[in-house]
């Protein structure tokens, strides 16, 4: 192995542990807590009875729908911290005047924030389904958590497009709202796609979650992995499209940094 | 080889106002700079607000490119071979700002440690010693949130010096230190250069300058206007001698008087805590200190000191002619 690939993916793994850390710090437990624990389990139950009252659909449906789409919260809005937060450091001269292989120091800070969207949706979901008395089989978790790591990762995915385009727009939380809405309309987390017009359900399928919510619905009600590993693929696809238009966007931003001073740096 | 070579830099940028109607305006910055640095030399670039010395940095560390002209250091080209450029270079600016507040100093190192690709077996030891050299040995579990100015500026310091590099960056890096931190980093500087490292430093302290620098250029509105030793500007500049007068009012309204008096090449007003003092930069050879006082008669006079001009009499004459 050469050593600058040995350098480069120390700053995939060790580097984006110690950005994410020094930008994120601020996830207190009181903080941390409220949002991205407590919020997630009002999301299910309000669209849960909404679907009770309406007798659309069961219980699993909401459940799983908005355990998986929430996982957006973080995904959406920690990645777009994780970058353009740099810029309130004014930490981003001094790592843009790195050597640093920009891939990596990227895609590093992309991996704890996959790790902790996961780790969102799966509490959202084993507490969602106590509260609703859901029975998700033993033998089904295995598959779920399958399914929400590659939901988690297509939305990061998404995350690091729109981490590039907040770099421009100095405003993070904007963006990351106006998309938190937009998958919560189109991936299909509490209307099935098939419910929705036909231009409705071609967005959703271009959109991260939108494949994973399905495949996580189906290994709930009994699947096994291998059935629902074409979904997955999908999923993991749409999301490799949305990271890899991430980093040019990102390239893109610097090499315009440089050309017209737009980022300010120091 | 000179470590670093600027040929004929230039950069402007553009800005817009106005959200309707926008308007566009050029701002030439850098005017076509031209110099080169040695290695093991402390190179001082000194100018004014504004001056474009920042401007020249940033293309010089790929962070701008250039509008027109090239350099190069160490034989790699800012522009085409920037990451060869990055990898040999340090780059520091003075301010509080640009560390991770959140995280410890051992953290902040270590994080640029690993994008400079410090190897992981070298870097306990190179942190260690960095610390040490900088005095912040002790304090690197502490978040840096909880630092002064003083210790986040020396830590900054140990960041750009993490890899080793050949060619150290300091863009006014003691902005903002109090007297006693100013000097523990004038200190730190020179041993740098003991250590035989090449530094391009800013600053807008001239006794700065004068004690850390080998070679000083003074930049004027985008164009160098004078480049050589402490020793030599201050030759060129202001052949002769200096004559500072303490006063206590009224000074402004003689300075008419003070300018006519044969020999005197200029008088500027330096308003100091209780006195203004009249700074009169007088002709080599030229004993008209009677005359001065003359021009002065009948406002209250203090401390009356000749003394050989200072690098900053010279920076004063050559930025404001
Ligand atoms: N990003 C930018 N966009 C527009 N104008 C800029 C930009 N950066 C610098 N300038 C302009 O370029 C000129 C030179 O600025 P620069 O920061 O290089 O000066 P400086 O010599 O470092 O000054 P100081 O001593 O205040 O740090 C100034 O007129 C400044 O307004
Ligand atoms: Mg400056």
């Amino acid at each position: 192995m050469s050593a600058r690939f040995i350098a480069a993916m120390r700053v995939l793994f060790v580097g984006g542990i110690i950005s994410f850390r020094g930008l994120f710090n601020w996830l207190n437990p009181y903080i941390y807590v409220p949002t991205m624990l407590v919020a997630p389990i009002f999301q299910v139950l309000l669209f849960a009875y909404i679907g009770r009252s309406a007798a659309v659909a069961n219980d699993a449906f909401y459940l799983v729908g908005n355990a998986v789409q929430y996982a957006s919260i973080p995904c959406l809005f920690a990645m777009a911290n994780t970058i353009a937060g740099e810029r309130w450091t004014q930490t981003l001269g001094i790592v843009l005047a790195t050597p640093a292989n920009r891939v990596a120091l990227f895609v590093g800070r992309s991996l704890p924030v996959i790790v902790n969207g996961g780790f969102v949706a799966l509490f959202t979901l084993a507490v969602g389904a106590r509260v609703l008395g859901v029975t998700i089989p033993a033998g089904a978790w295995p598959g779920v958590l399958c399914a929400i790591a590659v939901a988690s990762a297509s939305c990061t995915g998404l995350g690091l497009l729109q981490a590039a385009l907040a770099l421009r727009v100095r405003s993070t939380a904007v963006l990351s709202n106006i998309v938190f809405g937009v998958l919560l309309v189109f991936c299909g987390a509490n209307v099935a796609l098939d419910a929705m017009p036909a231009w409705m359900a071609s967005v959703g399928r271009v959109l991260p979650l939108t494949h994973a919510i399905q495949a996580c619905r189906e290994i709930v009600a009994g699947s096994a992995v291998g059935d629902v590993l074409g979904l997955l693929g999908r999923e993991a696809a749409v999301g490799g499209v949305y990271a890899v238009l991430g980093l040019v966007a990102l390239r893109f931003v610097e090499d315009q940094s440089r050309r017209r001073a737009t980022l300010e740096l120091q | 080889m000179s470590i670093l070579e600027a040929r004929d830099l230039r950069r402007s940028f553009t800005s817009t106002s106005g959200m309707l109607r926008r308007h566009r305006k050029e701002t030439e910055a850098v005017k076509g700079v031209t110099f080169d640095i040695e290695r093991g030399e402390v190179f001082g670039l000194l100018g004014p607000n504004g001056a474009g010395k920042t401007t020249t940095i940033k293309m010089l560390i790929t962070l701008l490119l250039p509008t027109s002209g090239s350099a190069s250091i160490l034989g790699y080209d800012v522009v085409d071979d920037a990451r060869e450029v990055r990898r040999r270079i340090g780059y520091v600016f003075g301010g509080d700002r640009g560390l991770y507040e959140r995280l410890s100093a051992l953290d902040n190192l270590r994080y640029f440690a690993e994008l400079y690709a410090v190897p992981a077996r070298e870097q306990k030891a190179r942190i260690g010693e960095l610390l040490e050299l900088v005095g912040l040995s002790g304090r690197e579990g502490e978040r840096v949130e909880g630092f002064s100015r003083g210790m986040r500026q020396r830590l900054h310091i140990a960041r750009g010096l993490l890899h080793d590099p050949d060619l150290l960056f300091l863009d006014e890096p003691s902005l903002g230190i109090d007297p006693v931190g100013a000097r523990e980093l004038r200190q730190t500087i020179a041993s740098l250069r003991t250590q035989g490292k090449t530094i391009l430093l800013t600053t807008h302290y001239m006794f700065e300058a004068d004690e850390l620098c080998d070679r000083i250029a003074v930049i004027r509105q985008g164009e160098l206007v004078a480049e050589g030793t402490p020793a030599q500007l201050k030759q060129r500049v202001t052949a002769g001698s200096v004559l500072e007068i303490d006063t206590f009012g009224g000074v402004q309204d003689r300075l008419e008087r003070v300018l006519a008096v044969p020999h005197v090449r200029s008088a500027t007003v330096d308003v100091r805590a209780q006195a203004e003092t009249l700074v009169v930069a007088l002709d080599s050879g030229s004993d008209v200190t009677a005359a001065v006082l003359a021009a002065l008669d009948g406002i209250p006079l203090g401390r009356v000191v000749a003394r050989e001009p200072t690098l900053e009499d010279a920076y004063v004459e050559l930025v404001s002619s």
